[in-house]
């Protein structure tokens, strides 16, 4: 109760804030305006916050984030086009490489899992936009928490053992990507993706039939969809059935104008400044660290032995230490890593905290990454129009009792 | 052997309970403003996607920021709307979600 009365007058301070700012007088409460996204079962799928019904959009909760693995039936889901077969039919079904390759393929599900060697690869999946709705200042997309991510044990093919069967002509320097799902209205750029041929063919890029010893949940891309470790899942199409190996780049709405950053060293601009910056596409992910256990606004016991977890990680070289602090970032401890399954995978922290003090408390995480990258804090990160890839120190309030 | 193919035949019922029928997409029905011209509105925006596109934009909006969503869904997704009921639109969510500015 305590918390709630508290964050309904830092949002009331917040509009004061902004509207001083613009010049605008009244102050009213900023909460009162924000939606409460329902929460909805869809199928193969637990309740989860329910951004859009159609294309589906949904949000797994903040304390999943204590799992290294996330659940299929947490995982979040993110789908750009509104037509989305809701059944494959996988007699019919195929994959099929084709364009500058000097065999054409058309394979079954069945013919991937017979006839190339499986691969096991535990990776972070992170939609670009996660977490953007933390930006102080407001940026286009819908606003996600932290929960357009979850790490996945992922099994399926080599990207590359295709194209090598297909066999790359030489003028070959593309290749494209899509799947089955469809825009209401033809003139609607499809979302394709396309990424240059030698990094198709890196080891550990794989076409995924199954996700947590599962076949694909529906929702997550069933029956196969592109892993591309340490990268942002936006060239991670889902019911991916169409591989084109292209001799030139195409133009295409979702290469060039989504899923960019400003092209510069800082990826940022001046907060408030629109799109209108030379642009690069989002890669390869920033090192991120999140508060799984407590979630905001806990009461916890004075005295009592509480465990803090989450997880961090980054683009693939793996976590090298995770830092808290339980003074507004005054101080910084250290955390305890827990074992490390993968480079691109979660890797869980934990702490052991006995609070002593009634009152609030402000928990604050911040990981540097085996290469040195540090998460920026909060008021330090820089901002671009799409919100994509923040990834500022996370923090949680709670209120010892 | 007759372990094994009990083991295969539990893992391939497994497999495929999943996904054997078409599945069944839940329908939600976004709160939104039912003010003037809230047709127009769902006609063209709920032809691609939810109102939760709408809702779930956090903060209110300036004018402009409404105005360069409405254009992009014309100029980059090829919406196709008449320019009357584009500002007819932009209006709307001016109007209901906008900040004043």
């Amino acid at each position: 109760m305590g918390n709630l009365t508290r964050r309904g007058f830092l949002s009331a301070g917040l509009a004061m804030t902004a509207s001083s700012l613009f010049g605008k007088n009244e102050a009213k409460s900023v909460s009162s305006d924000i939606f409460t996204p329902p929460s909805i079962a869809f199928p193969q799928k637990k309740p989860l916050k329910t951004i859009s019904d159609r294309p589906p959009l949904l949000e797994s909760p903040r304390d999943i984030f204590t799992n290294v693995i996330t659940p299929n039936d947490q995982f979040f889901v993110r789908w750009h086009m509104p037509d989305i077969p809701t059944f494959v039919d996988l007699n019919t079904f195929r994959l099929e490489v084709k364009g500058t390759v000097n065999t054409p393929l058309s394979l079954s599900v069945d013919d991937l899992k017979s006839k190339f060697e499986p691969v096991e690869i535990t990776s972070v999946l992170q939609c670009g936009g996660n977490s953007r709705s933390f930006y102080a200042h407001p940026t286009h997309g819908v606003q996600w928490a932290h929960g357009a991510m979850g790490c996945a044990v992922w099994k399926g093919v080599r990207l590359k053992d295709l194209l090598h069967t297909a066999g790359l002509k030489p003028t070959s320097s593309w290749v494209g990507v899509n799947g089955l799902e469809k825009p209401a209205v033809e003139a609607t750029p499809k979302f394709f993706r396309e990424m240059a041929v030698d990094e198709a063919l890196t080891e550990n890029i794989i076409v995924a039939y199954e996700m947590n010893g599962e076949d694909l949940p529906y929702l997550n891309g069933f029956p196969l969809r592109l892993v591309i470790p340490g990268h942002f899942s936006d060239s991670w199409v889902k019911m991916l059935s169409e591989i084109t190996v292209m001799d030139k780049y195409r133009n295409s709405f979702f290469m060039d104008v989504a899923y960019t950053v400003p092209a510069n060293d800082c990826e940022c601009v001046t907060p408030g400044a629109d799109l209108e910056y030379k642009r690069k596409p989002i890669a390869v992910m920033k090192v991120k660290s999140v508060i799984g256990y407590p979630t905001p606004n806990t009461l916890i016991k004075k005295g009592s032995r509480v465990q803090i977890q989450g997880i961090a990680f980054d683009e693939g070289y793996g976590i090298k230490e995770v830092m808290i602090s339980l003074d507004k970032g005054k101080t910084w401890g250290a955390t305890k890593l827990e074992k490390e399954i993968g480079r691109y995978s979660y890797r869980k922290w934990v702490f052991e905290w006995e609070p002593k003090t009634k009152g609030e408390h402000t928990i604050m995480v911040r990981a540097i990454s085996k290469i040195g990258k540090i998460q920026p804090l909060a008021d330090e990160i820089g901002w671009n129009a799409g919100g994509y890839q923040y990834n500022a120190v996370d923090s949680v309030n709670v209120k010892i009792v | 052997m007759n372990k094994i193919i009990l083991l295969t035949v539990v893992t391939a019922a497994a497999l495929y309970a999943q996904v054997n029928k078409p599945i069944e997409m839940p329908y939600y029905d976004y709160p939104m403003a039912q003010q003037d011209h809230y047709e127009v509105v769902a006609q063209h925006c709920l032809t691609c996607h939810s109102f939760g596109y709408v809702l779930n934009q956090g903060k209110k909006r300036t004018r402009s920021y409404w105005t360069g969503t409405v254009r992009k869904m014309v100029d980059e997704f090829k919406a196709p709307i008449p320019k009357e009921d584009a500002q007819i639109i932009i209006n709307y969510l001016v109007k209901n979600y906008g900040d004043g500015k």
